[in-house]
């Protein structure tokens, strides 16, 4: 999902986890209207929206476990969960650092590693690359291939390009908060696309 | 493991590690019965501006004096505390922008609302014994005599002034949860002391029926407190965990 600042791309994923009451429309999470949706449905859906998941004062390894406890990883699990987790996501040197003294790059990838730790079968992700320096965009980019490939469903926001290009099977534009058509990620000069779509919303609407 | 002791696990595991809780606990525990410990030396030394402070409590002595005093700081420095503490509980979710993790998890916002609010009823229970236990330790220290059944009793009645200390102080976890951060939660406290310390000075008839005062006054002059009227202080803590847990139910990230 691309769009230009405000354009609506955490509204909507914040409506589809529930975040937001709805004014109109529907959310359905696997065909079950939101409202209807069983609370241990949840522990599919990974998401990260806006700032991570990692409570200041608590280690990285701290941090990982609540949030597998949370998203109800079988207590017998949990030490196994995080010690993947932190290998995956590049954390086992920090694991007995408290998540305040992580730079923004590291806390990124705690927040991530927190989300998808789990092995959720729907990861929603919102501008996942924030902070992140270009070794850690290139893991994310391997860790949501590897997930895709095992046939989960992820929907990432962002507004860089070329990062959605490389990962993305469908590309979304969101533009004053509605959908207005799709990009292939393929396509020659994508930027040029976009910004096509984006101006004839905006001639169309004033 | 069901989801409330999943979540009562996660919430003791935030409060064991936080250090907010943890300087809390040592101001409670230590700084309640330094401040009577000091106050009591000062009284027997016949300080004068001392046992004016004191009112009815100057003509006490031994046990009866150190409890009493006791109880005095804690009506008004344990609720501020409690308070503080239920406020970093509920607002720190929000101050550390952890809220959002919280939605779209297999355990529901009510379940962790509810599970906040045990960790935090089982830690006033530690507080209480706790300065139970450290009030002893300076009424031995300044020799008041041996405890007989009547310093027990003394000792009984402020662990559960600090008990229904704790239970009043349960709005501030409200008030942090609808302002979305933890100075709402110690705006509320500081106006529950307020309200507390006025009626108690202003009539003791009143304050017996006004639950916020109820435990202060209940604690110093037990007789002027009925049975019904401290049952009554149970009512907050039932009317604003219902309000809590609605508000959780219905949060909204806009």
């Amino acid at each position: 999902m691309i769009g230009l600042n405000g354009a609506g791309k955490t509204t909507l994923m914040r409506a589809m986890l529930g975040m937001l009451h709805l004014t109109s429309g529907s959310v359905h999470i696997g065909g079950v209207p939101l409202n209807n949706t069983a609370q241990k449905a949840w522990k599919d859906v990974g998401h990260l929206i806006e700032r991570p998941f990692a409570y200041p004062e608590l280690d990285v390894r701290t941090n990982l476990k609540l949030a597998a406890q949370l998203n109800m990883v079988e207590p017998v699990c949990v030490p196994k969960t995080v010690d993947a987790a932190m290998i995956e996501f590049g954390l086992s040197t920090y694991a007995e650092v408290a998540a305040r003294k992580l730079s923004l790059g590291n806390k990124q990838r705690l927040g991530l590693a927190a989300a998808l730790q789990h092995h959720p079968k729907l990861i929603i992700l919102d501008e996942p690359t924030s902070g992140l320096d270009p070794a850690g965009v290139i893991m994310l980019r391997e860790v949501l291939l590897h997930r895709l490939d095992d046939g989960v469903g992820v929907l990432v926001s962002s507004h860089h390009l070329d990062e959605v290009a490389r990962i993305a099977n469908r590309i979304s534009v969101i533009n004053y908060g509605r959908y207005i058509g799709s990009l292939e990620p393929d396509a020659p000069d994508l930027e040029r696309a976009f910004f096509d779509l984006v101006l004839a919303d905006d001639e169309q609407r004033f | 493991m069901s989801p409330l002791g999943t979540a009562i696990r996660v919430e003791f595991c935030k409060t064991r590690k936080s250090y907010t809780i943890q300087t809390i606990t040592v101001l409670v525990v230590l700084g309640i019965a330094i401040l009577a410990g000091s106050l009591l030396a000062a009284a027997r030394r016949g300080n004068e501006q001392i046992l004016a402070q004191l009112g009815p409590l100057a003509d006490e002595t031994g046990w009866n004096q150190l409890t009493g005093i006791s109880c005095q700081i804690t009506a008004a420095g344990a609720l501020l505390a409690f308070g503080v503490a239920l406020a970093w509980l509920f607002g720190r979710e929000f101050a550390d922008a952890t809220v959002s993790g919280l939605f779209a998890i297999p355990i529901s916002r009510p379940t962790i609302a509810i599970a906040k609010l045990c960790v935090y009823y089982c830690w006033v229970v530690l507080v209480a014994i706790a300065l139970g236990a450290v009030t002893s330790m300076v009424g031995l220290f300044f020799q008041l005599g041996p405890i007989n059944s009547g310093v027990v009793h003394s000792l009984v009645r402020q662990t559960i002034l600090v008990l229904l200390t704790g239970l009043v102080a349960t709005p501030a976890g409200w008030a942090a949860t609808l302002g979305r951060g933890l100075l709402p939660g110690i705006a509320v406290t500081v106006g529950l002391l307020v309200v507390a310390q006025v009626t108690a000075i202003a009539s003791s008839s009143v304050a017996a029926w006004i639950p916020l005062s109820t435990p202060a006054l209940w604690a110093l002059q037990p007789v002027s407190v009925t049975a019904w009227q401290l049952g009554l202080v149970t009512s907050i803590p039932i009317v604003f965990t219902s309000f809590i847990v609605v508000s959780w139910r219905k949060l909204e990230l806009d």
